[in-house]
């Protein structure tokens, strides 16, 4: 018989702090008046909510509300704790370098890596030509990288290779706001969304993945706006909806065309405005005829009836107004799908009208600036298109380059992993990305990557990606450099750099200059910061669709940030679009398509008579590399899991594997009502063995070149344990800062599809 | 019920979290999250609802009346403190006692922590952390009139009832407007299974977090 | 009128120790009456303020049950190291501040020792307890008495001399080192200044810095400068001194007679049949059958009549309360 010194019982969960995983990386710090307060943005999606960062001594080490127009105050769990990733113990501060993937990565000085990449690059296009060598960039860059990522490609590398991680994200709805509009953007600002009477939300978990601009969707209720939400899951947002139309994956185009006949039988279209303003009414409406709700039903997996009922809402609404995202997009499909919901914006003549309107949020900080500025691979800056000849000249003369340098349209990211496996692209440059997360079909991604002659890769965590290179390159965190971003609103918003760069880091812009040099073009590489980049970027951009000749820092430093196109300086911008009716093409008007829909491209057979979906989770932002090493976001949600229904009889944390064609997974189930019976869901932040794209299938759509990531084929079946996930990568010596690792090894499913709740086990 | 006060609509509440990790960067408690946030529907729906200091107003505090160390300050603008930390003895009444489960404690440091409502912001007029950043507007800070202004179809209640006793705090819900001025249920729902009495140490199932030292 | 009643009582008592073992007075230090007196009135005001405390309900069960378990046969034969350890810990080093914070600890062991030292140094002077004697009148050699006894003859030239005769300066020099920290802490530190009240929180560390500062230059004036400003110091000195030892049982000075509560409610929490209560929804243990049932009883002594209401953990009140929301009062937006 003891009696314990210690007091050992507390009731559940009352001792439980929350409290990041012990102290973080730059100690908890609670200091009065010594401290100033940066006024930026977040580095996470694409609502870009304004923050201040807290600095003392020169080191970021907290985050203070900001009033900014955007968010107003609000902030989500991924941003308040995104200010630890600056002086994380994590943070790679030299570049790592090996010979072959057999060694160790070992650090060594900058011009030892720089000259390495530059010697290898030479070599790769000496032996295999100029394209041998190709490059891909992200949109969580500052448009000013984004817009040197397409110069260097074209210009210091010369390679028609460059694409870049929002191949993956955003250009299903790019590619459909061209062919519609001829302008590749939300059609109205988030403040519209308050003026509305009726708001359609197709495929976007916006209370997870958009957390703060569920502000604006409760504002428009509040002020008496229904809400329709199409999602297969009941998301948060879906929970409360006044329609919610549980779909399965897959069909949104079958869905949306008839819910455009049904506008059309019952006389609800605005057809004086379709007749004033859009061209292809005819072929529209009969290839929507094709789709009754009886049909569609069919499709869909949904009552009739609840077609009609959306139908009639969203047509009689005095304003209406239909956001989306990846839920729509990602799929072979996805520019038909979002095509389908600008033609029934369209045909109830929604458009260009405060509260009325069409917007995509993107899913990237940089979602929309990235896609502008060339680091597409079909695309030059300002939105101008590389097979275009005038568009060519006209860049090359910006560039001070001869036309015919100037390389011809590459492929798209996922077509360029096939092409490393067959050995047409020999060396790669990454930045700012983590393929081995985030493309689907994980196997056929480490063979296209391991079959590289030479990879080089930057970042500022060690990525499961650049753990697989022959060089890593450090960078900066998007806190110790300036920069812009462009939002879901395409609204231009100005990051500022809150402390210096951690010893031995380097901006992406010095990188690229630097290697340029090494290239022998140092003289268009010539940059000595971000503003130097925006000012070409301006010039480059001047004219065109995408036009941010207006947009100076110091406007944007006045401003809360110039929505494009603002075409002079003492433009005001332009928060939304086609309120005079008319379009960027030619003729000024909307060209609506007429879109039939098709079956996913992976079909069902006894084998594999499941959907696979995939997704995010709020505390979890893309690939993870960021926030899997954040102790309040892994404790939040240490784990991926099993979305099932509760008709499949298993019960909540048992081991369930999830095969599809491509490999098989196994995860602890989270049973719950919540989600189709006949579809299962893995959100993707977790990497091989725990990775969602895993299972993914690599199908593109035949015109974006997306992924369908939001569709496959699956089967779901018992397993002996659930698999554990592995710690994020770091240089070899090195370990993850442990203290945010705490609840890693957890081998349950969290309570809900938010997380834990603070008090659970 | 206070002028300015938090007003909570779990109606509106996406369980994201934030307010959790907002606490956690709240100068008076840095580095620590005193804010719950429950999933009520686990299986069945994502609902949710955050979980702060209610600052009970009558019966005053029951947390501050069970200390049995005086340790609970309730300052004249009703805020219900956090333990002081000389003279807490970390024995848990609080955390007990408090009827809406909002006290945590840490027996390593005998010391009990609660929300506090952000005391070094609202003692200078500026909103909680929690309800500055709450995407939702789920927890709102202010007076009802603003409220309202914002929300017009909408009404407050600021009494619970527990089984039949009553207990009036200075934190509100909202109610929708034609409700009327009835208490919100506290839920004092009777268990599933049979209620258990007092069990022999060791043959209860602990999770992980309520066991730190030895057993008896 | 009981707090009254205890407080007199105690103040009898110590001039009844004082007077015995000043030896009626002969060994008791004139210049030393004010500290005397000061005592007096210390030892009136915490038995006032300890019984004022102890009269709500929560205190009261608390020291019946905390005395009771330390003060058990039982409990001693069982386990008998277990109240000395937990002094040890809980009172000496404070085993709890660690946890709290290490350099907090550190200072407050600082300020803890320091303390015990010059009031284990000087009450006993002042009440006539101690007296120093020398036989040739002038030293170097001394005898210490307790209580009129000589225990101790000691060289004043020697080591142990000086420590005996410079203990209230070590003990400032350790004062003014913890004091300064968390006076410094309250200036700076947003957490500590959250809701801090000058007379509970600036006024304790003020006075401990005074007491240390008038005490070390007290011994500066009379070993360097000749007695140089002694008469005005050692008035300086009195002042402050008499007026903490009046304000201590009133501020927060008074977690110094609580803190012990500690103990009492471990060992009552834990001494008791073994026996756990599990939450009535999710059959998670609460605390010990004991303290819950001390708990509900404390509650009902209040009135606060949803003491079963401990029965349910935390976690379960939340989710119970979030339900019926949702199925009282809506489920949605």
């Amino acid at each position: 018989m003891t009696i314990p010194l210690d007091p050992t019982i507390t009731p559940p969960g009352t001792s439980r702090f929350r409290d990041a995983g012990g102290v973080p990386a730059d100690r908890w710090r609670a200091v009065r008046g010594e401290e100033t307060l940066v006024a930026t943005h977040c580095c996470f999606c694409g609502v870009q909510c304004g923050m201040y960062l807290r600095v003392h001594d020169g080191k970021v080490f907290g985050v203070e509300p900001r009033d900014h127009d955007i968010n107003r105050m609000r902030l989500c769990p991924k941003g308040l704790n995104a200010y630890q990733q600056v002086n994380h113990p994590d943070r790679l501060t030299a570049p790592l370098l090996r010979r072959s993937r057999t060694d160790d990565l070992r650090p060594v000085s900058w011009e030892q890596a720089l000259d390495h990449a530059a010697d290898q690059i030479q070599r790769v296009q000496a032996a295999y030509g100029r394209d041998a060598f190709g490059m891909l960039g992200g949109a969580s860059l500052f448009s000013e990288k984004t817009y040197l990522v397409g110069k260097f490609a074209r210009v210091a590398l010369r390679t028609r290779h460059v694409d870049y991680n929002g191949r993956l994200c955003m250009v299903s709805a790019a590619g459909a706001n061209k062919l519609s509009f001829g302008i590749d953007r939300a059609a109205n600002p988030f403040a519209d969304i308050l003026l509305t009477d009726c708001l359609l939300i197709a495929g976007s978990n916006v209370g997870e993945c958009f957390p703060v601009m569920t502000q604006y969707l409760w504002g428009a209720r509040d002020r008496g706006a229904t809400l329709i939400v199409v999602d297969p899951r009941e998301t948060s947002i879906a929970r409360t909806a006044d329609i919610h139309v549980a779909l399965r994956p897959g069909t949104d185009s079958a869905f949306f065309s008839s819910v455009l006949h049904v506008v059309v039988t019952e006389g609800l279209a605005d057809e004086a405005y379709v007749a004033a303003h859009a061209t292809g009414w005819e072929e529209v409406r009969q290839a929507a005829a094709e789709y009754p709700p009886e049909r569609a039903a069919q499709i869909c997996g949904i009552p009739a009836a609840q077609i009609t009922e959306v139908a009639r809402m969203f047509a009689t609404a005095p304003k209406a107004m239909a956001w989306h995202a990846r839920g729509i997009e990602h799929h072979t499909q996805g520019v038909e799908n979002c095509l389908t919901v600008i033609n029934l914006c369209v045909a109830t003549g929604n458009l260009g009208r405060p509260g009325a309107g069409y917007g995509t949020i993107t899913g990237q900080g940089n979602g929309q600036g990235g896609r502008e500025h060339g680091q597409k691979s079909d695309m030059l800056p300002g939105g101008r298109s590389i097979s275009d000849p005038v568009h060519r000249a006209q860049v090359a003369r910006i560039w001070g380059i001869d036309e015919a340098d100037l390389p011809q349209a590459g492929t798209s990211m996922m077509e360029m992993v096939h092409q490393m496996g067959r050995g047409e692209i020999r060396g790669l440059l990454g930045i700012c990305n983590n393929p081995f997360v985030s493309l689907p079909n994980y196997a056929v991604v480490k063979a296209g990557y391991d079959a590289l002659d030479f990879h080089a890769q930057c970042d500022f965590f060690l990525s499961e990606t650049s753990a697989n290179a022959h060089l890593v390159l450090p960078v900066t965190t998007w806190a110790e450099d300036d920069g812009v971003m462009a939002n879901a609103e395409a609204r231009v918003v100005r990051h500022r750099k809150a402390q210096e760069p951690l010893p031995g880091v380097r901006t992406d812009t010095w990188v690229m200059c630097e290697l340029a040099r090494r290239l022998g073009v140092g003289d268009k590489f010539a940059f000595t910061g971000s503003e130097q980049v925006f000012e070409e970027l301006r010039v480059a951009s001047r004219g065109t669709v995408n036009d941010y000749y207006g947009i100076t820092y110091a406007r944007l430093d006045e401003t809360g940030g110039i929505s494009w196109p603002c075409p002079t300086v003492d433009h005001p911008g332009t928060p939304r679009l086609f309120e005079d009716g008319q379009t960027w093409h030619a003729d000024k008007k909307i060209h609506m398509q007429a879109v039939r829909w098709h079956p996913p491209a992976d079909p069902y057979d006894d084998e594999y008579p499941m959907t696979l979906t995939t997704g995010r989770t709020v505390a979890h932002f893309l690939s993870g590399n960021q926030t899997r090493r954040l102790g309040g976001l892994v404790e939040q949600t240490p784990r991926p899991w099993v979305e099932v229904h509760p008709s499949h009889g298993y019960a909540s944390g048992d081991p369930v594997t999830v095969v599809t064609r491509r490999g098989a997974a196994t995860f602890p189930a989270l049973v719950t009502d919540a989600i189709r019976p006949d579809t299962v869901f893995v959100p993707y932040h977790w990497p091989y063995p725990v990775a969602a794209n895993e299972l993914t299938i690599d199908a593109l759509d035949p015109r974006s070149k997306i992924p369908e990531y939001k569709v496959c084929a699956c089967r779901i079946q018992p397993a002996a344990h659930v698999t554990a996930v592995p710690a994020p990568p770091v240089p070899p010596g090195h370990e993850s800062y442990a203290a945010t690792q705490v609840s890693r090894g957890d081998q349950h499913p969290p309570t809900s599809s938010q997380g834990r709740g603070t008090s659970e086990p | 019920m206070m002028g300015r006060t938090i007003i909570i609509d779990p109606g509106r509440c996406i369980g994201c979290q934030a307010c959790v990790s907002a606490c956690r960067e709240c100068d008076s408690h840095r580095g620590k999250s005193m804010i719950h946030l429950d999933y009520l529907d686990a299986g069945h729906s994502v609902a949710s609802m955050p979980t702060v200091c209610m600052h009970c107003e009558d019966p005053l505090a029951p947390c501050a009346q069970v200390c049995p160390a005086e340790a609970i300050l309730v300052t004249p603008d009703g805020v219900v403190h956090d333990a002081d930390k000389s003279r807490c003895i970390g024995c848990g009444n609080c955390v007990n006692a408090c009827p809406m489960g909002v006290p945590k404690i840490d027996l390593k440091a005998k010391l009990q922590f609660k929300c506090n409502l952000c005391y070094d912001r609202t003692s200078y007029g500026l909103a909680p952390m929690c309800a500055t950043v709450c995407p939702t507007g789920s927890i709102f800070y202010g007076t009802v009139e603003e409220l309202r202004a914002e929300r017009p179809n909408v009404a407050v209640a600021s009494t619970f009832d527990f089984g039949g006793n009553l207990l009036t705090t200075g934190v509100a819900m909202v109610v929708p407007a034609d409700r009327g001025d009835v208490p919100v249920p506290g839920g004092v729902g009777q268990p599933a299974g049979p209620t258990p009495g007092p069990q022999p140490f060791g043959s209860v199932p602990t999770s992980a977090d309520n066991v730190l030292g030895e057993p008896l | 009128m009981r707090p009254v009643i205890a407080g007199i009582v105690t103040a009898l008592v110590l001039c009844a120790a004082v007077y015995t073992g000043s030896r009626g007075l002969r060994s008791f230090d004139s210049a030393l009456v004010p500290y005397a007196v000061a005592s007096v009135f210390l030892a009136f005001g915490i038995a006032y303020r300890y019984t004022v405390w102890i009269s709500s309900p929560g205190a009261r069960r608390l020291f019946r049950k905390g005395w009771g378990a330390a003060l058990s046969w039982r409990n001693l034969r069982r386990a008998p190291t277990a109240l000395p350890r937990m002094i040890a810990t809980y009172l000496g080093f404070q085993k709890f501040l660690g946890a709290r914070s290490r350099a907090r600890w550190a200072a407050h062991q600082l300020l803890f020792w320091g303390c015990l030292l010059a009031a284990a140094i000087t009450f006993p002077l002042v009440w006539g307890w101690f007296t120093f004697t020398s036989d040739t009148g002038a030293g170097p050699t001394y005898t210490m008495n307790v209580w009129g006894f000589g225990v101790l003859r000691f060289d004043a030239l020697s080591i142990l001399g000086w420590l005996l005769f410079h203990g209230l300066d070590i003990a400032a020099v350790l004062v003014i080192a913890g004091a300064t920290y968390f006076l410094v802490r309250r200036m700076r530190d947003r957490e500590a200044s959250t809701g801090q009240r000058f007379g509970y929180d600036f006024v304790p560390l003020l006075a401990l810095i005074v007491i240390s500062v008038t005490g070390l230059l007290l011994t500066f004036s009379s070993t360097l400068l000749h007695g140089g400003g002694y008469e005005f110091l050692a008035v300086l000195h009195m002042a402050a001194v008499v007026l903490t030892l009046l304000y201590l049982p009133f501020g927060k000075f008074f977690h110094i007679v609580q803190r012990p509560a500690a103990v009492g409610m471990q060992l009552f929490k834990y001494t008791g049949a073994g026996q756990v209560q599990p939450c009535r929804v999710c059959g998670e243990p609460i605390d010990t059958a004991e303290y819950v049932d001390n708990l509900r009883a404390t509650m009902r002594d209040l009135d606060l009549r949803f003491d079963a209401m401990a029965l349910t953990c935390p976690r379960c009140k939340r989710l119970q309360r979030g339900q019926a929301y949702r199925t009282e009062v809506k489920r949605g937006f």
